[in-house]
């Protein structure tokens, strides 16, 4: 079993080396080996996982452990049930990426690059899961940042590529300092990097109620970075001009669900901690409500899906907030699912109209994508909470477990409970709205110029998204029986029956509205686009950040430039002026020199006389 | 004959010959001022060889050295004035300074 461990994370590292050395020379040896390699890693990840769900116990190893000063830092590997779906989660998804981006990116010459930064990707995101010591864990989570770095940059001759890459790592980067300091404080406080010994010791060691306030604080800020979440949610958006399949992964599996796996895999240290709850949900509440405002009136279909990803991790925090883990992490796969086959289908519809991503060149396309019009049908419904989709089971026990701590009010102030339940209603009822207008904009209406031609793309990229559009339909059986993959310590009630009426009846009258604003609408789109109030954070990391480093470094190139840089002009400069007057001297004519040896020698003859 | 009528001699040719080798510019000239100094250099040392007590005598001894010495020397310089007046086209000592400091590379010598 532990082989087995160690062999399913080195095998998506092995294969992208191997891409890279060969890919080049060899297409399709390229291409088979970034494909066979993960279906590989999927089918070891497939055997670790099923062997953990349920009820069975949880999978430790520690491989090696130094012997330095402090706590040792151990390179151990731990499986639960968490890491065991997130396993699943991670290579389902990677897998059928790797199979798409083998028709999206068919005639692209960063092909080997790609791949193998996918599957370095990949395997930082099992690491992430497997880890279980937090350095493990964080140099998973910082390889993460780097690879999406680089694959954001992915056409890196486009300025607004470049930018955003640089913007994802700066703002994930500097959210991860609370990570790092979190350990070190975690660390300190527990004597032990071992996350199942520390979280052991919370859960049995009846600390003070909010002892752990900082390092849950600081944890929450790393999440918050790395989940795009209200401040820091200005990142994702811009990260829109990677490839789609690659949004798709950061979207689904890897990155973003990282935060919030973070959060539910030290979840005793939050439970501890209602003031850093109270903050999660605060934040989760402001979050969900302004990302869906933002996917309301966004133009760019990958913007719509961006901000709606933001959105919906904001329901995933707002369930750990109000300490409904099991909601949560049942949220996050099946919003992994449902966004991975949204934006494949994304990418199908965009590779289909030419490579442009406003929804003004699309429209009409139901029957000319008619594979694609289904599955991203049953995405857009399941993203919207459509009754029979995973996506309407999983966010009615996220609101109703807020609505149950809002009445209970054990964790989290009350107001700030009320205010969570209220803006998921809100969000929910918006995120109908902009499902249905994105919807309708592709594939509906009159065909743009550029959507006249439009043709289903090749296999490689129709198969993912039926196999996606399986566990988006069907997935919601699980949440009627969440032990099968929890076992039965998770045990919540995730069936909220008249709540769930409610919020169906509310769906159902929103998309009565946006159907009326369709059928009146007069122009293209349903409603104006709306220059929407955006709160300038971005303006705000201006002011406070970026300018006041742009100060420094100019003050810096001065200093450097004129006082360091002028000291070694002045030793130079004068060492050429002496030189100058002495050079004098030297003027080739022989006759002078010798009339300056025969005064000196007269010199020293009348000095050594007037001496004797 | 007292001894300073010699060193006096001796004086005269030698700051005829410092004149000569700091003040003419002509090539050959220069070098007749060096002879004239190396004489001078002889007379002072035959002077006083016969005015000190040296059953040596090595003060004459010395002066014949020196004699045989200006000759090769005299030899050397005007083969190398010769050669100077052939590339040049003349021999004024103060024109020759392509051995000064400048800035610039100097200029090449014509053959």
């Amino acid at each position: 079993m532990s082989a087995l461990l160690v062999g399913m994370l080195a095998v998506p590292f092995a294969s992208a080396a191997l891409v890279l050395l060969i890919g080049h020379r060899s297409a399709g040896a390229g291409k088979g080996i970034a494909v066979g390699g993960e279906a590989l890693a999927l089918a070891l990840a497939c055997v670790v996982a099923f062997g953990r769900l349920g009820g069975a116990a949880p999978f430790g190893h520690t491989y090696a452990s130094t012997a330095a000063v402090g706590p040792p830092i151990q390179l151990a590997l731990y499986v639960d049930q968490l890491s065991a779906v997130m396993l699943l989660l991670v290579h389902v998804v990677a897998f059928l990426v790797q199979v798409y981006s083998l028709g999206y990116l068919q005639h692209d010459p960063r092909y080997p690059s790609y791949s193998s930064l996918v599957a370095v990707f990949t395997g930082a995101m099992s690491l992430v899961v497997t880890a279980d010591d937090l350095w493990v864990l964080l140099v998973g989570w910082e390889l993460m940042g780097a690879c999406s770095y680089f694959l954001i940059a992915h056409h890196w001759e486009l300025p607004e590529a470049r930018a955003g890459a640089v913007k994802a790592f700066l703002m994930t980067r500097t959210a991860d300092l609370g990570l790092l300091f979190g350990i070190l404080v975690l660390g300190h406080r527990f004597g032990s990097y071992r996350i199942s010994t520390v979280m052991g010791d919370i859960a049995h060691g009846a600390l003070q109620l909010d002892s752990l306030w900082l390092p849950a604080l600081l944890f929450l800020a790393a999440a918050v970075g790395k989940s795009a979440q209200f401040p820091l949610h200005t990142w994702l958006p811009d990260a829109m001009p990677g490839p789609t399949p690659i949004s798709a992964l950061i979207h689904a599996a890897t990155m973003v669900a990282a935060g919030v796996f973070l959060v539910a895999r030290t979840y005793p240290m939050f439970t501890n901690s209602t003031s850093a709850l109270t903050w999660m949900a605060g934040i989760a509440a402001v979050t969900m409500f302004l990302a869906a405002v933002y996917a309301l009136f966004s133009k760019d279909l990958k913007r719509v899906l961006a901000w709606s990803t933001v959105s919906q991790l904001a329901y995933m925090f707002g369930a750990l907030a109000v300490g409904s883990w099991t909601a949560a992490v049942l949220h996050l796969l099946a919003h992994g699912a449902f966004k991975a086959l949204l934006f494949l289908a994304a990418g199908s519809v965009i590779h289909a109209v030419g490579g442009a991503t406003s929804m003004d060149s699309m429209g009409g396309l139901r029957s000319r994508l008619p594979d694609t019009f289904v599955t991203m049908t049953l995405g857009f419904g399941a993203l919207a909470g459509v009754v029979p989709l995973v996506g309407f089971f999983t966010k009615d026990a996220v609101i109703g477990a807020t609505l149950q701590e809002a009445l209970d009010g054990r964790q989290v102030w009350t107001w700030v409970a009320w205010a969570l339940f209220a803006s998921t209603i809100v969000t929910a009822m918006l995120t109908v709205a902009y499902c249905l207008r994105a919807w309708l904009l592709v594939f509906f209406g009159d065909p743009a110029p550029a959507a006249e031609a439009a043709e289903e793309p090749s296999w490689t990229m129709r198969a993912p998204l039926y196999l996606l559009a399986l566990p988006t339909t069907f997935g919601g059986i699980v949440v009627g029986y969440p032990e099968l993959l929890f076992g039965s310590a998770h045990r919540e009630e995730l069936l909220h029956g008249v709540l769930s009426t409610v919020v169906t009846v509310l769906v159902v009258l929103v998309g009565i509205v946006v159907a009326v604003a369709w059928a009146r609408r007069r122009d293209g789109d349903l409603w104006r686009p709306h220059p929407v109030p955006h709160p300038e954070v971005d303006v705000a990391y201006d002011v406070a950040v970026v300018r006041p480093v742009q100060r420094l470094a100019v003050l810096t190139r001065f200093y450097d430039r004129e006082v360091i840089g002028g000291w070694v002009d002045a030793f130079s400069g004068s060492a050429r002026g002496l030189g100058r007057v002495l050079r004098l001297a030297q003027n080739g004519n022989v006759q002078a020199y010798l009339m300056v040896v025969v005064v000196g020698a007269v010199a020293v003859a009348v000095a050594a006389g007037a001496r004797a | 004959m007292p001894l300073w009528w010699p060193l006096l001699l001796a004086t005269l040719l030698f700051s005829i010959g410092v004149y000569g080798v700091l003040a003419r510019r002509n090539a050959v000239l220069v070098l007749m001022g060096v002879e004239l100094m190396l004489n001078a250099a002889n007379i002072n040392l035959v002077a006083f060889d016969a005015y000190l007590p040296d059953a040596l005598h090595s003060g004459q001894i010395f002066a014949l050295f020196v004699i045989v010495i200006a000759a090769a020397e005299i030899g050397l310089a005007l083969a190398i004035v010769l050669l100077v007046f052939r590339t040049h086209g003349h021999i004024e000592v103060d024109e020759l300074r392509a051995l000064a400091d400048r800035d610039e590379a100097p200029e090449e010598v014509r053959g």
